[in-house]
C-alpha cells in the first residue's frame, strides 16, 4: 500500500489538483538541465511524499538532500533549493552557498520558494550577500490532499503565528488556497465563518474574487455549496481532550505524518529488532476506512469478528470439497485482506498497551470531570500531581489549558501557585511560554464567570452514551462529549449561523455569514441538501461542504464529520481542509520550543 | 453589360493574367505647398510637409504603413521655402504628416531608413551604427546617440538590407554582419563567415533570404561577387549555380515567400531562380543592359524592374507590360502586390484576383457575372433580372461567394456596395450559403474603408488585413495616434479595448502638460472605466514616469490589485498610504515590503528609528509583522523599540532570551566567574518587570530565577561537578538527594519555599532512582506524608522494584488508588478486590477494569491464532 493516497472517491477531483501540483515540481526540475541535487527543506519533504514517488525525481538526474545548517556534499554542478518561505531556512541557504565559496566551487544556485516568494525571506538573503548569487523561483504549493476528503495547507505554525504573534501571513495563505481551489471547482456560494482568523480570511477570499475573479461562464454549477471556516482558537477544549478513536489514538501515541506512522518492525510482526518501520495510513487501506474512526474498542471487536469469519472460511474450505469454483473465488478474494487485517491486529494490539493502563484511564476520567466542571479541587489537585511529579510539561499543559478553558481561568491564588510549580518543576526559561498562553488566553487568570456549563448545554457537548456499539451522535466519538467545534458546523450546515447567534458571542472572534454569486437558488438559509424540502426536490443530490480549520484539526474531529455525513437523512459530503493535523501535543510542542527559543 | 467593360478596360494582361493598378491617394498633400503648411503637425516652420523622392532618403513600412524621410545631403539641393536645417519627416500612406523632428547635426552620413516590423523606425548611419526612433512622435530610443552594429576599423557600410526582424550589413572591406534582434535596446550584431572577396573584386549586388524562410533559423545573405553569386551564413561561404553560367549579376530581390530570387544580369537578362540556384525558371531579356534603379516583387508571379521613366512588369510567358512616370517613384513590396509611391501619388499594383476575373471580366459569362448583371437589371426594374437567377440557380452559393469577395478586394467604396448589393440578391434565393459569410464581409470592408481613409492613411488589403490581424492592426493605429479609430475597431470587433486605452491614457498624459491634475485625472478615469480590469497602477506609473507624481497619487487610488498599487505608491512617496493599503490587503508581504521600503529610507535620516517605530506602533499587524521579523535577526532594533513603546515586559523576556543563549555558549559555563553576564541579564530583566505592576509574577520568578543560577554557580564549585547550570529547581534538589547531599538539598527547599507535598516526591524519586531503598523507608518514617503514600508507590514501581513498591500500597488510603497499583503490577486479583472495595464509584471502576483486562486477553487470543494461521 503506497502513501501517496488513492483519491477517486473524493467529492471533488482531488486527483487533479495533486496532478497540478506534481506537473509544477517537474516542470521545475526539467527546466534545470543535467545533473543537480535537489535540496529540500525537512517538512517539505515529507510534504512532498505525498504528491509523488521521489524515485521520479530522480529520473530526472536530480539527487535529493534534506536542507540544514551543514554544509552540503554533493558533486553536482547545480543545486536547486526547494524550500519553504521561512527565515530560518535562508540562512542554512545561505551558509551552504557560503561554504562552497572558499572550496572554489563554481557552482549554479537555484532557489525556489514554496509556495511563493517573499520579501522578507529575500531580504536576508540579500543581507547574506547570497541574493545575487540564486536565481529564484516559486512552486505554488497551497495545498495537498491527505485523503480523499482531508486537505492540508501544510501550514505548521498558523496557529501560534496567529494568536500569539499577531503574523497573519496563514489567512493569507488558506484564502489564496481556498480562492485556487474556486477557479478549479467555481465560486462557492455560502460562506460561514466564525474567528478573527475566519472571519478575515472569508473577506480576503471575497477581495481576491474582485481582484481575479473567476471566471463562472464556462463553468456549470459550483461544486462546493458552502464554505465553513473556523478558528482553532474557538475551540481550544476539544484538541486537549484525549482522542479515543482508532485514528485519534494512533496519532496520539504514535504520530502520524504524511500519513504514516513509523513503529518498531517488531510490532508488525517482522523479525528484525530494532528497524523501523512505516505504515501508510489512509483510505485507500479498505479496512483501515472502515475503522479509522472507530473507538478503540470497538476496532478490537471488527477486527476480531473478520478474522474469524475468514477462519471459519478456512476451516470449511478444507473440510468440504463441495465449494464451486465461484465460492473458492470468493475465498481467496476475502484472503488477500489478511494482510490488512494483520496490520491492523497488530496496531491496535499496539494501541491497547497505551489505552489500557491505568495512568491512561485516569487522565481520561479526569478530562470528562474538568469538562463537565464538577470537582474543582479534584482537578487542580490532580494538576497539581502531574507538575510536582514532572510528568512531561506537555500533558501537564493540555490538562492545564482545558481546565483553564472550562473554568474561564484560575482564581489568581492558584494559578500563580501552578504557574511557580511549572517554573520550578520545568525550569525558568519556560516564563515566556507561561507569559504567551495568558496573552492567547489559554491559561489565565479568572475574571468573569464561565460560560463553559452554559455553552455546554445549549449544544449539548455532553451527552450520556447509551450503545457504544451504535453510536447515534458525535459524541462516541469521546465517549460522552461532541466535540464543540463539530457542533458548530452541524448548526452552521443545518440552520445557518442565525439560530445560535447569542452562542457565538460567548465564543472568540467574531461571525460571518456570506452570499456571493448572482444565481443562488435559494435564498432560505436552508443548504440545499439537508433535511427539508430542497432534499426532496433534488434527489440523489448530494451537496458538498467544504470546512476549513485555521489553526488545525483534530483525526477525530475529521471522525465526527465523516459520522455526521453518513447519518441518515443528510444529504452533504464534508471536504475538510486544515493548517495541519494535530492532536493536543503537537499542538502545544511547537509553542512550547518557540517560546524557550524566544522566537514568539 | 456595360458596366464591366470600363473596369476590366484598365487592366493590363501579362500571360495569362491581368494585372491591375489602382490609384489610392492623388495628388499627395505634399506635393501641393499650401494644404500641407496649414495641415502641418511641425508647428510653424513651413515646407516641413514638402517631400521628393529624388531628393530624400525614403523607407516605408509595409502594410499600408508610414513613410519616413530625410533630405539627402549627399545632393545638391535647391531649397525654396524649407527651412536649411535637415528634418526627419514621416507621413502616412496617404501623405499626411504625422510627426517631424529635427535631424541631429554632426552624425556621420545617414545611409539608409528602415520600419522594424514592430514599426520603429530605423537610420543607420555610414559608420555602421544604427538610430531608433519611437512611433508616433519620432522620440529616439533609448537614446539619442546611436549604438554601433558593427566592429571598429571595419571601414563603415557599404550596403545594407533590412528586414521586418534585422539587417544585413555589408562592410567597406567586404564582411558581412547580420543583426536579428534589431528591436531590443541592445541588439547583438554577428558576422557571417567571411565571403571571399579578393582586393579586385566587387559586390555588385546583395540579398537577403530572411531567417524564416531558412532551416536554420538564421539569415542568409546572398551577394553578387565578380561572376558569382555567394551565400554566406554564420557556417560558411557557399557559392551558387556556378552550373547555371549566369555571368556578374548587378541586382537581386527575393520573393515574398522566400524561395525564389530575381537576378538582373550584365548583359541585360532578368533570371529567376530558386533560391538553391538548382534551375533556371525563366528568363526575360531586357531592351536595356543597364541594370535597373529598382527591382521588386508583385505577389509572386511578375517582377518589377524601374529605371528612371519607366517601370517593367514581366511575367514568367508572354511580352511584360510597361508603365511610365515622368517623376521618380518607390517601389513598396506588400504580400499581395507592389505600392507604388511617387511625389504625387499612392498606387497599387496587383493581379486581378480570380473573382473578380469571373464578374469584370470581358465577355465573362460565367454565373458571378450574370448575378452582378441580375442586380443590375433588378435595379433598373427589369425582368432580365429573374431571367439571368434562372440561368444560375445551380450555382447561386459560388456566384454569391465569388460576389462577397470580389467586394472585399475593392478599394472603390461604390464598387464595393454594387458587389454586395448583387450578393444580396443572390441571397434572397439561396439558403445554403454559411450564415455570417455575408456580415464578416462588411465587418471587414467597414474596418478597411475607416483606415482608407485619407485621414488615417492606411491602404491595406483584405489579404494583407487578414495577414496582419486587427490587433497588430489596432496596435499600428494607436502608433499612429489614431486611439479613438483603433478603440472603435476593437470595440466593433469585440477585442479587448485595454491596449489601446492604456496607450491612450499615456499619450494624454504626455500631452497635457499644462492641464491641472484634476481636470486630466477625470479626462483619464472617464475613458479608463471603459475597460474592466486595467491596470491603474500601470498608467499612475506612466504619470509618476512624467513627473506628475500628485497625478499618480490619485490614480494609483482607483487600482484594485493591491500587489500592483503598493509597490507603486511607494514609488511615489506615498509611505502612509501605502502601509495601510497593504494592511487592509491581507498580504503579509506586502506589509513587509512597505515596512522595509520604510525602514532603508529612515535608516539615513536621523531620528529614523523613533520616526518608524512611531508609525509601526500605531498599526498592529504592521508592528507584530516587524516584531516576527526582528526576532530573528535584528534583536537590537528590536529592544529599541520595546522600550521606546514602553513595552518593557517584551524588552525583559528578550534580555532573559539572551542571558540563554549565554549559557548555551560553552565559554560561559563550567561554574567560572564568567556566569557573571548571564546573572546580571536576568537581574536587569527583573527590575524591567517591576515596573509594571501587571507583571509582578515574572518579576518575582526573574528574581528567582537569578537566585537559582547563584546557587547552582555556589553548588557547581563547591560539588566540583558542573552539573547544575541549566536545571530546574526541582531538578537540582533531585540532584542533590542523588548525589546524597541532604543539606544541600533542604537548603535549596527551604531557600525557594518548596512545597511539602513537592519534596516528597522528588525525594522519593530521586532515592528510588540511585535505589537507596533504605533511605527511601526512613524517609517514609519520618514523618506522615503531606501527599500520601503515593510517591514512594510510583517511584518503586517506576523503577521495577515489585517487593519494595507492596510495602507502600498497604499504606495507600483510597482503594482506588490501591487498585491501580496492583494493576501496574500486574497482580489482578489484589486489584479486583481493591477495587470492590471501592466505595461510590466501585461499580464503574470494576466494569472499566474488567474492560480493559478482558480486552488484553483477547486480543493476544486473536494474535495467536492469526499467527498460527
Amino acid at each position: 500500500m503506497a502513501q501517496i493516497p488513492n483519491l477517486d472517491n473524493s467529492p471533488l477531483n482531488l486527483t487533479a489538483i495533486r496532478e497540478q501540483s506534481q506537473k509544477d515540481l517537474l516542470n521545475i526540475v526539467k527546466s534545470i538541465r543535467g545533473k543537480k541535487c535537489l535540496v529540500i527543506d525537512p517538512k517539505l519533504a515529507g510534504t512532498l511524499s505525498l504528491i509523488l514517488q521521489t524515485s521520479v525525481l530522480k529520473e530526472y538526474g536530480a539527487e535529493l538532500r534534506i536542507l540544514s545548517a551543514d554544509p552540503l556534499q554533493t558533486e553536482c554542478p547545480k543545486v536547486v533549493y526547494l524550500v519553504r518561505a521561512q527565515p530560518n531556512y535562508m540562512k542554512f541557504v545561505a551558509n551552504q552557498i557560503k561554504n562552497d565559496e572558499p572550496k572554489g566551487l563554481q557552482r549554479e544556485y537555484f532557489l525556489y520558494f514554496v509556495p511563493r516568494r517573499t520579501v522578507a525571506c529575500e531580504k536576508i538573503l540579500e543581507e547574506e550577500k547570497v541574493h545575487q548569487k540564486l536565481t529564484i523561483g516559486e512552486y505554488p504549493l497551497y495545498v495537498v490532499p491527505l485523503d480523499e476528503d482531508v486537505l492540508s495547507f501544510e501550514l505548521d505554525y498558523s496557529l501560534q503565528e496567529c494568536l500569539i504573534e499577531g503574523d497573519t501571513s496563514s489567512v493569507w495563505h488558506v484564502a489564496k488556497a481556498i480562492h485556487k481551489l474556486e477557479f478549479a471547482f467555481g465560486v462557492i456560494p455560502n460562506i460561514r465563518a466564525k474567528g478573527l482568523a475566519s472571519t478575515k480570511a472569508a473577506e480576503l477570499l471575497n477581495n481576491m474574487q474582485l481582484e481575479d475573479p473567476v471566471n463562472m461562464d464556462n463553468m456549470g454549477m459550483p461544486e462546493i455549496d458552502t464554505l465553513i471556516l473556523l478558528d482553532r482558537e474557538v475551540d481550544m477544549v476539544t484538541p486537549m481532550c484525549s482522542q479515543l478513536t482508532y485514528e485519534g489514538l494512533l496519532d496520539e501515541m504514535l504520530e502520524i505524518h504524511n500519513g504514516c506512522v513509523e513503529v518498531d518492525a517488531s510490532i508488525m510482526g517482522a523479525q528484525q529488532d530494532g528497524k523501523k518501520v512505516k505504515v501508510p495510513l489512509n483510505s485507500s487501506d479498505k479496512l483501515y476506512k472502515e475503522i479509522r474512526d472507530l473507538n478503540l474498542h470497538v476496532v478490537v471487536q471488527v477486527v476480531r469478528q473478520k478474522a474469524t469469519s475468514i477462519q471459519q472460511d478456512y476451516a470449511e474450505v478444507k473440510s468440504t470439497n463441495t465449494q464451486s469454483v465461484s465460492e473458492l473465488k470468493d475465498f481467496v478474494k476475502r484472503l488477500h485482506s489478511l494482510p490488512e487485517i494483520a496490520r491492523h491486529v497488530n496496531l491496535a494490539q499496539h494501541l491497547q498497551s497505551f489505552a489500557a493502563k491505568p495512568s491512561f484511564h485516569a487522565r481520561v476520567e479526569i478530562e470528562q470531570v474538568i469538562l463537565e466542571v464538577e470537582n474543582y479541587e479534584t482537578c487542580f489537585e490532580y494538576i497539581e500531581d502531574i507538575i510536582q511529579k514532572q510528568e512531561p510539561i506537555e500533558t501537564v499543559l493540555r490538562l492545564l489549558v482545558l481546565f483553564s478553558l472550562t473554568n474561564a481561568g484560575l482564581p489568581k491564588k492558584n494559578f500563580d501557585y501552578l504557574r511557580r510549580e511549572i517554573l520550578h518543576s520545568y525550569g525558568f526559561e519556560h516564563m515566556s511560554l507561561l507569559y504567551n498562553l495568558e496573552k492567547a488566553g489559554l491559561v489565565k487568570r479568572q475574571e468573569s464567570r464561565s460560560n463553559w456549563v452554559g455553552i455546554s448545554r445549549a449544544l449539548q457537548l455532553i451527552v450520556d452514551i447509551k450503545d457504544p456499539e451504535k453510536p447515534d451522535d458525535i459524541s462516541y466519538i469521546f465517549s460522552g462529549y461532541a466535540p464543540l467545534s463539530i457542533r458548530l458546523v452541524q448548526h452552521a450546515v443545518r440552520s445557518g449561523w442565525r439560530s445560535i447567534e447569542e452562542l457565538l458571542k460567548l465564543l472568540p472572534g467574531p461571525h460571518l455569514d456570506l452570499k456571493r454569486g448572482v444565481s443562488t437558488i435559494s435564498s432560505s438559509e436552508v443548504l440545499p441538501g439537508s433535511v427539508g424540502q430542497q432534499s426532496t426536490d433534488r434527489v440523489g443530490h448530494r451537496s458538498l461542504v467544504l470546512v476549513v480549520f485555521i489553526g488545525g484539526v483534530t483525526s477525530a474531529e475529521i471522525a465526527a464529520l465523516r459520522f455526521l455525513s453518513s447519518q441518515e437523512g443528510m444529504g452533504y459530503d464534508f471536504l475538510v481542509a486544515t493548517t495541519k493535523i494535530i492532536t493536543g501535543n503537537t499542538l502545544l510542542r511547537p509553542i512550547i520550543a518557540s517560546s524557550k527559543e524566544g522566537m514568539i | 453589360m456595360s458596366s464591366s467593360v470600363s473596369v476590366a478596360a484598365e487592366w493590363d494582361l501579362l500571360s495569362d493574367r491581368f494585372y491591375r493598378r489602382i490609384t489610392i491617394y492623388s495628388p499627395l498633400p505634399w506635393s501641393s505647398p499650401a494644404t500641407t503648411t496649414a495641415s502641418s503637425s511641425g508647428g510653424g516652420s513651413g515646407g516641413v510637409g514638402r517631400l521628393d523622392l529624388s531628393t530624400h532618403i525614403v523607407a516605408a513600412a509595409p502594410f499600408g504603413g508610414p513613410i519616413a524621410a530625410v533630405r539627402d545631403d549627399s545632393k545638391i539641393v535647391q531649397l525654396h521655402s524649407e527651412p536649411s536645417r535637415r528634418r526627419l519627416l514621416l507621413f502616412s500612406s496617404s501623405g499626411h504628416p504625422l510627426a517631424s523632428s529635427p535631424w541631429t547635426p554632426h552624425l556621420p552620413r545617414l545611409h539608409s531608413l528602415a520600419f522594424s516590423s514592430s514599426l520603429n523606425l530605423l537610420a543607420l548611419l555610414s559608420d555602421g551604427s544604427l538610430l531608433r526612433f519611437h512611433l508616433p512622435d519620432l522620440r529616439p530610443t533609448p537614446s539619442s546617440s546611436p549604438v554601433p552594429l558593427l566592429p571598429p576599423a571595419s571601414g563603415g557600410v557599404a550596403d545594407a538590407v533590412f528586414w521586418g526582424g534585422g539587417v544585413a550589413i555589408l562592410t567597406e572591406d567586404n564582411r558581412v554582419v547580420v543583426t536579428t534582434d534589431i528591436e531590443v535596446d541592445d541588439p547583438h550584431p554577428r558576422e557571417l563567415a567571411d565571403p571571399g572577396v579578393s582586393e579586385d573584386e566587387q559586390v555588385l549586388c546583395m540579398a537577403v533570404v530572411e531567417p524564416q524562410f531558412v532551416m536554420s533559423g538564421s539569415p542568409e545573405v546572398l551577394l553578387g561577387v565578380g561572376d558569382r553569386v555567394v551565400a554566406v551564413d554564420e557556417d560558411g561561404v557557399q557559392v551558387l549555380g556556378e552550373a547555371l553560367e549566369i555571368g556578374p549579376v548587378q541586382r537581386m530581390a527575393v520573393s515574398p515567400n522566400g524561395k525564389l530570387l530575381a537576378a538582373f544580369a550584365h548583359d541585360g537578362r532578368l533570371l529567376v531562380i530558386p533560391t538553391d540556384f538548382s534551375r533556371i525558371i525563366f528568363e526575360y531579356e531586357c531592351d536595356s543592359a543597364l541594370p535597373p534603379d529598382q527591382i521588386a516583387w508583385c505577389g509572386l508571379d511578375s517582377v518589377l524592374l524601374y529605371w528612371p521613366e519607366v517601370l517593367l512588369m514581366v511575367g514568367p510567358n508572354g511580352d511584360p507590360v510597361q508603365y511610365n512616370y515622368d517623376e521618380p517613384i518607390m517601389l513598396i513590396p506588400e504580400c499581395d502586390g507592389v505600392r507604388i509611391l511617387s511625389n504625387s501619388s499612392m498606387e497599387f499594383l496587383h493581379r486581378v484576383p480570380d473573382c473578380t476575373t469571373l464578374i469584370f471580366g470581358i465577355g465573362s459569362m460565367s454565373p458571378a457575372a450574370l448575378l452582378y448583371d441580375a442586380r443590375d437589371h433588378y435595379d433598373k426594374q427589369s425582368a432580365k433580372a429573374y431571367d439571368n437567377y434562372q440561368l444560375i440557380s445551380s450555382s447561386l452559393p459560388e456566384a454569391i461567394e465569388a460576389c462577397i469577395d470580389a467586394a472585399g478586394y475593392e478599394f472603390d467604396v461604390s464598387r464595393q456596395h454594387t458587389l454586395l448589393k448583387a450578393a444580396t440578391y443572390g441571397l434572397a434565393f439561396c439558403s445554403q450559403l454559411r450564415h455570417g459569410r455575408f456580415q464578416e464581409m462588411c465587418k471587414m470592408l467597414r474596418v478597411l474603408n475607416a483606415i482608407r481613409d485619407p485621414e488615417i492613411g492606411m491602404p491595406l488589403t483584405i489579404q494583407q488585413y487578414k495577414l496582419l490581424t486587427a490587433t497588430v492592426l489596432t496596435g499600428r493605429l494607436i502608433k499612429a495616434n489614431q486611439h479613438l479609430l483603433a478603440f472603435r475597431i476593437s470595440e466593433y470587433l469585440n477585442l479587448n479595448p485595454e491596449v489601446v486605452i492604456m496607450h491612450w491614457a499615456c499619450e494624454k498624459i504626455a500631452a497635457s502638460a499644462a492641464i491641472p491634475d484634476i481636470v486630466l485625472l477625470e479626462s483619464l478615469l472617464d475613458k479608463l472605466r471603459l475597460c474592466k480590469g486595467i491596470s491603474y497602477a500601470a498608467v499612475a506609473a506612466h504619470a509618476d514616469n512624467t513627473g506628475r507624481r500628485k497625478l499618480a497619487a490619485m490614480l494609483v487610488d482607483h487600482e484594485s490589485q493591491s500587489s500592483k498599487q503598493i509597490p507603486l505608491l511607494l514609488s511615489i512617496d506615498e509611505q502612509d498610504k501605502a502601509l495601510q493599503k497593504s494592511i487592509e490587503s491581507g498580504d503579509t508581504d506586502l506589509v513587509y515590503l512597505v515596512l522595509f521600503h520604510i525602514w532603508q529610507k529612515v535608516a539615513v535620516e536621523k531620528n529614523a528609528p523613533l520616526d518608524f517605530f512611531g508609525i509601526i506602533n500605531a498599526r498592529p499587524l504592521a508592528r507584530d509583522l516587524f516584531m516576527t521579523y526582528a526576532r530573528h535577526s535584528k534583536h537590537e532594533a528590536l529592544k529599541d523599540f520595546f522600550l521606546s513603546t514602553g513595552r518593557l515586559q517584551d524588552a525583559a523576556f528578550l534580555l532573559l532570551k539572551e542571558s540563554r543563549e549565554l549559557e548555551k555558549n560553552p565559554m560561559a559555563s563550567k561554574g567560572s566567574p564568567l556566569h557573571g553576564p548571564q546573572v546580571r541579564l536576568v537581574e536587569q530583566a527583573h527590575r524591567l518587570f517591576a515596573e509594571t505592576k501587571e507583571h509582578l509574577f515574572e518579576s518575582k520568578s526573574a528574581e528567582e530565577h537569578a537566585k537559582l543560577l547563584r546557587v547552582q554557580h555556589h553548588l557547581e564549585v563547591s560539588t566540583k561537578q558542573a552539573i547544575f547550570m541549566g536545571s530546574s529547581v526541582s531538578d537540582t534538589i533531585k540532584t542533590c538527594i542523588a548525589m546524597g547531599n541532604d543539606r544541600a538539598a533542604a537548603k535549596v527547599k527551604s531557600e525557594f519555599k518548596v512545597p511539602d507535598k513537592r519534596w516528597y516526591w522528588l525525594k522519593a524519586c530521586a532515592l528510588a532512582t540511585v535505589g537507596n531503598w533504605d533511605a527511601l523507608e526512613t524517609f517514609s518514617k519520618e514523618k506522615k506524608p503531606p501527599g500520601g503514600y503515593k510517591p514512594f508507590v510510583e517511584a518503586c514501581i517506576d523503577a521495577g522494584q515489585k517487593t519494595e513498591a507492596l510495602k507502600y500500597i498497604v499504606k495507600l488510603t483510597d482503594s482506588a488508588e490501591k487498585s491501580q497499583a496492583y494493576t501496574r503490577l500486574g497482580m489482578d486479583k489484589e486489584a479486583e478486590a481493591a477495587a470492590l472495595q471501592a466505595a461510590g464509584n466501585g461499580d464503574e471502576l470494576f466494569s472499566r477494569l474488567k474492560f480493559t483486562l478482558g480486552q488484553n486477553a483477547l486480543i493476544d487470543t486473536l494474535r495467536d491464532r492469526l499467527s498460527s494461521y
